[in-house]
């Protein structure tokens, strides 16, 4: 699904170059739920624009589901972003002026995908994430965690083959985060490859993979241990946290 | 916060306050140049005019049909005018001040056709044409109502002795010597004598740069089409025109009555581009001044709500709120004194522009320093309110995440 | 899209009301402004008469004192009208296609019975071919030939106005009309006829209305009618009659000749000059040859139709223009720094630079073309200002559909072209770093 060799990205300003990544080689197969963490400034945030194209490399090569995007320009990347990766972001990044309908319609429209089509999947969308009722409402008139699953039903919508999720749990309380993360396990489950970025090792264990970032280089990537963690919601499958990881 | 920070700050983000300070620079050239021709279109319609045009009035009647005596028309309308209550004096005239109708002549000293004439309206009217107009004899004499005679087209009459002649005129004619009593020739090269000058009167054509040029001469001139001239007491004047107008038609139906209307009326309608233009341009400078200070407060406004958390971080970090408001407000001072030092050159680029394409006369420069302090003002007016709300963002703000 | 594009114009023109209110405020004021001058202008400079308006001269003839020439600060040129005895006497020989010479007088018509008030009316003096040469759209009946001239026919053309006003607007062909003192059977009725500027007369006003009627030119004599408008002279002449009023050197006709091509264009001026050399014999003409043609633009150059004052204020309100869309351009452009978190979703989620681009410039044309609607209205308020002000004839300057298309295509254009930049700066926003932290 996504194999990274070799790649580098230097941040320059006048004064200073920040070597953000060096030489990072990352393979995510298809269907894994696959957890990135690090410290802070160790590449977790370049590693997910890179990986979700909005952001481009110095050196390396970037095979994202079979297609070397290493050299894409702006609007081929632009059209392969919106084809295949759905964002989950931590501050939700709704629009404001627009209710929920219309936000999950953003990716839509860049697609151009027919008026009947797109009604369908955004109310297939939202009723995966449990709002389909409140689809006229603004995402003020929402919770925090409603609102992130607004943003996954956004993301869903496309029928993306990679989720990127950055922190998506770090901005509700812990109640509204274990929904959430109920929610993308069931998505996981579904067949979708998961990269979530995190800094809270309780989430992180509840992948399927773990890869630490330190320094901007994969320093270490362990399997979860099955055994070890029992979901919190009992009702929802786990089968899919079997599969295993590949270097 | 000092002056190097923010300039540098105002540097980094440079558009938006180079694309304020040229809109400022373009709104000062065009209410500069624009005020200057409204103050000109002004100065030129409140001139004096040398007669009392708010008690005039002028009536046009025109007789037909071959029995019609021209000269009995006349003084029959003399008598029924001056027999209206109210009525001070009357006249029959070739022509009306102020009108932008009239006739022009030459006069010189000595009769001799090669050397130039010294231009000038030329009038007829009887002994009252003084008063009705309201005309002030500064020295000299009227004419005497034996000089008075009536000028019809089939009389071959010559020029009358006598002329009355405006300061003007005699200066133009006689530079150097006292024009009282002196002979001048027409451009027939008949010859008569001022006999009186009147101090100052303005002629027809407004617009001519020798409006106050003006010789008179006695007589009563009968045409197909007469004009009267009627002087009123004062404040009786709009109540007059309609019996003037009902009693003229009333008394000879051989006649038809064009008009009666008030001199200032007709003045009114000859300046009426100049007043046009200087509405026009007045309008133009407050849409102007409106739309630049409705932009200035706008951007202000944005730019404190796009940075309440900076200035949160600026106040939590000991900015007091006065502070926050010099911050504003000397920001704004040097976007508008960027501005008003590059409308300076645009200013004086559209006054060449309108000097040399229009021939306008030269921008009088005492207008910038004045143009420029009210901009300054009014900017200052116009970012006073954002400034306050931007002081009372609470420092609070800095510490919340979202 | 591009419904979806305008759309979400409208929702982001919502979100911040007193921006955009004022975004297409600017629009519209500055819009307003420049197509009211520009209206005004546009009256002044057209061309009255576009279809022949190169195949028409106004006639000028230097018979001038041979001691200064007409106007001292053009002293190359010719007086701008002509002398009865001239015109007369070129209108006999007849040379080039038509030709006419007029000038404005005024007649009181008669009441026709007891409950009618006699009253003044203006008319045209003029030869018989002024109907054919300009083009003058006829209701009812004709004009008059060339015999009715010569034989000085008392013969009439009305004005629909004036029909209207003596006949209730019926055909009047054939009836009969004392005016001073004569009697005038009405040949023909004119249809609304209003050549602006009033290219035929600019020397009494270029923007007068037309007269209420025409009369045959031959009659100036046998009615000793008098000239409403200027008349200028040099010489002394006694003038004791109306006869050698006609006969002296005084100008105040106009005289226009149609002719069909350059070389009837040369013929004609050799024909001026073979008369001119024919009258210095005769002991006129004194001053250098110097007779020429001026076509229709030509004389409304000539005569400065186009008044300064109107010159003026076009340029001064296009500086208006430009800084209503520098206001523009300031204000979206922090309109759009302002939706610098919102771009960066839309460029995660899939815009590409050229969509985000045209997202903008949609929304920057639906703001140029409310402000160009609203200009317009401003500028349709902004005549009948200019209007009353200038106390002109009543539909005079009027909003004409090229104006109408010109505002609004200038409104858009012009907020597209503020809208460049801004729209560029917003595509340059990256698609990640705004999305951390809102």
């Amino acid at each position: 699904m996504l194999q990274m060799t070799d790649i580098k990205k230097i941040y320059r300003t006048e004064l200073v170059e920040t070597h953000a990544l060096r030489n990072m080689t990352l393979a995510v197969d298809e269907g894994e739920f696959v957890a990135v963490t690090g410290p802070s400034g160790s590449g977790k945030t370049t590693f997910l624009n890179i990986a979700g194209l909005l952001e481009s490399f110095e050196h390396g090569s970037f095979v994202l589901d079979g297609k070397d995007v290493s050299h894409l320009n702006d609007d081929e990347r632009s059209v392969y972003r919106n084809r295949k990766i759905g964002f989950i972001f931590q501050s939700f990044n709704l629009i404001p002026d627009l209710n929920l309908f219309e936000n999950v319609d953003v990716p839509l429209r860049y697609r151009r995908l027919p008026a009947g089509e797109r009604k369908q999947r955004i109310e297939n969308a939202l009723e995966t994430v449990g709002l389909a009722s409140r689809m006229k409402h603004l995402p003020a008139q929402l919770s925090g965690g409603q609102q992130q699953r607004v943003a996954i039903a956004r993301a869903l919508a496309g029928e993306p083959r990679l989720l990127l999720a950055d922190e998506p749990t770090g901005n509700l309380d812990s109640a509204m985060a274990g929904q959430v993360m109920e929610l993308l396990e069931s998505i996981h489950a579904g067949g979708t490859t998961i990269v979530m970025v995190t800094h809270d090792p309780d989430l992180a264990r509840r992948a399927g993979r773990n890869i630490h970032l330190t320094d901007g280089r994969v320093s270490d990537h362990h399997v979860a241990h099955l055994q070890e963690e029992i979901p919190r919601s009992a009702q929802l499958e786990t089968g899919s946290l079997e599969c295993s990881a590949t270097t | 916060m000092g002056i190097g920070p923010m300039v540098s700050s105002l540097l980094r983000n440079k558009t938006g306050p180079l694309l304020v300070a040229l809109q400022i620079a373009v709104t000062l050239a065009i209410v500069i140049n624009s005020l200057f021709i409204v103050l000109q279109r002004i100065e030129k319609m409140s001139r004096d005019t040398g007669i009392d045009v708010d008690n005039v009035i002028v009536a046009n009647v025109r007789g037909f049909g071959d029995d019609f005596d021209v000269a009995d028309s006349i003084r029959n309308d003399i008598d029924l005018l001056k027999s209206i209550p109210g009525v001070s004096a009357a006249t029959v005239t070739n022509a009306v001040p102020l009108s932008g109708g009239g006739s022009g002549t030459g006069l010189r000293t000595v009769a001799d056709e090669t050397i130039d004439a010294a231009s000038a309206g030329r009038y007829q009217w009887s002994e009252e044409g003084l008063d009705a107009f309201g005309i002030e004899l500064s020295r000299g004499r009227n004419f005497y109502p034996e000089e008075v005679h009536y000028n019809l087209p089939t009389d071959d009459t010559p020029a009358p002795a006598s002329v009355l002649v405006t300061q003007e005129l005699a200066d133009a004619l006689f530079p150097d010597e006292d024009a009282l009593g002196k002979a001048v020739y027409w451009g027939s090269m008949e010859q008569s004598t001022i006999v009186g000058i009147i101090g100052h009167m303005h002629g027809s054509w407004v617009g001519w740069d020798k409006l106050g040029s003006v010789v008179v001469q006695p007589g009563k001139p009968g045409r197909t089409t007469n004009t009267y001239i009627v002087r009123v007491e004062p404040g009786m004047r709009d109540g007059l025109l309609p019996v003037i107008e009902q009693q003229l038609g009333e008394s000879n139906r051989k006649r038809v009555v064009n008009s009666v209307r008030s001199l200032e009326e007709i003045a009114a309608r000859s300046y009426r581009r100049d007043r046009g233009m200087a509405i026009i341009l007045g309008v133009v400078i407050t849409l102007l001044i409106g739309l630049t200070a409705l932009v200035i407060v706008g951007l202000s406004s944005f730019h404190v709500t796009q940075r309440t958390r900076q200035i949160g971080t600026r106040r939590a970090l000991g900015a007091r709120r006065r502070d926050i408001v010099k911050q504003f407000m000397l920001e704004n001072w040097i976007v508008t004194t960027a501005g008003a030092l590059l409308g300076t050159l645009l200013t004086v680029a559209v006054a060449y522009w309108l000097e040399t394409s229009f021939s306008l006369p030269r921008l009088d420069w005492t207008l910038l320093p004045a143009g420029i302090l009210t901009l300054w003002v009014l900017s200052t007016l116009a970012v006073i309110e954002p400034a306050r709300r931007a002081a009372s963002v609470p420092p609070a703000i800095a510490t919340r995440s979202v | 899209m591009f419904g979806y594009n305008v759309t979400l114009a409208i929702k982001s023109m919502r979100r911040n009301p007193m921006m955009t209110a004022l975004m297409i405020a600017a629009v519209a004021v500055g819009i307003g402004v420049s197509m009211t001058t520009l209206s005004v202008y546009y009256m002044m400079s057209g061309n009255p008469i576009p279809q022949k308006s190169e195949k028409l001269f106004a006639v000028t003839l230097d018979a001038w004192n041979p001691i200064r020439p007409f106007d001292s600060n053009k002293p190359e040129l010719p007086p701008h009208q002509v002398t009865f005895q001239d015109a007369d006497r070129l209108l006999a020989l007849a040379e080039g296609k038509r030709q006419v010479a007029m000038y404005e007088s005024s007649l009181v018509v008669e009441p026709r019975n007891e409950d009618e008030l006699p009253f003044e009316a203006t008319a045209r003096v003029t030869s018989g071919d002024f109907f054919a040469m300009f083009d003058v759209p006829f209701l009812h009946g004709d004009g008059w030939d060339r015999s009715s001239d010569a034989a000085a026919e008392a013969v009439v053309v009305l004005t629909k106005q004036l029909n209207e006003r003596l006949f209730g607007g019926k055909n009047s062909v054939g009836e009969w009309l004392t005016m001073g003192g004569s009697r005038f059977q009405i040949t023909g009725v004119i249809d609304t006829w209003e050549p602006t500027p009033r290219f035929y007369d600019p020397i009494n006003g270029g923007f007068q209305e037309v007269n209420e009627m025409f009369i045959p030119f031959g009659l100036t004599r046998s009615l000793e009618l008098d000239s409403n408008g200027s008349d200028w002279g040099w010489k002394s002449e006694d003038i004791s009659s109306f006869g050698d009023w006609l006969n002296s050197e005084a100008i105040w006709l106009q005289y226009f000749v149609e002719l069909e091509s350059a070389r009837d264009r040369d013929s004609f001026v050799a024909h001026l000059d073979a008369y001119a050399e024919e009258q210095k014999k005769l002991g006129r003409f004194q001053r250098p040859l110097n007779n020429r043609l001026y076509d229709v633009m030509e004389w409304m150059d000539y005569h400065e139709v186009v008044a300064n004052d109107s010159s003026v204020l076009l340029g001064l309100s296009f500086l208006f223009l430009v800084v209503c869309l520098l206001s523009t351009i300031t204000l979206l452009l922090t309109k759009f720094i302002g939706k610098k978190g919102e771009t960066s979703l839309r460029r995660a989620l899939g815009a590409s630079r050229r969509i985000i681009f045209r997202q903008q410039i949609v929304e920057v044309a639906v703001i140029g073309f409310s402000g160009g609607l609203i200009g317009l209205a401003l500028a349709f308020l902004g005549l009948q200002g200019i209007q009353y002000v200038y106390q002109s004839p009543p539909g005079l300057i009027r909003l004409d559909w090229v104006i109408v298309l010109t505002a609004i295509v200038a409104a858009i254009v012009s907020s597209m072209v503020a809208g460049l930049y801004p729209a560029w700066r917003v595509c340059q926003v990256p698609p990640a770093t705004q999305l951390k932290t809102q």
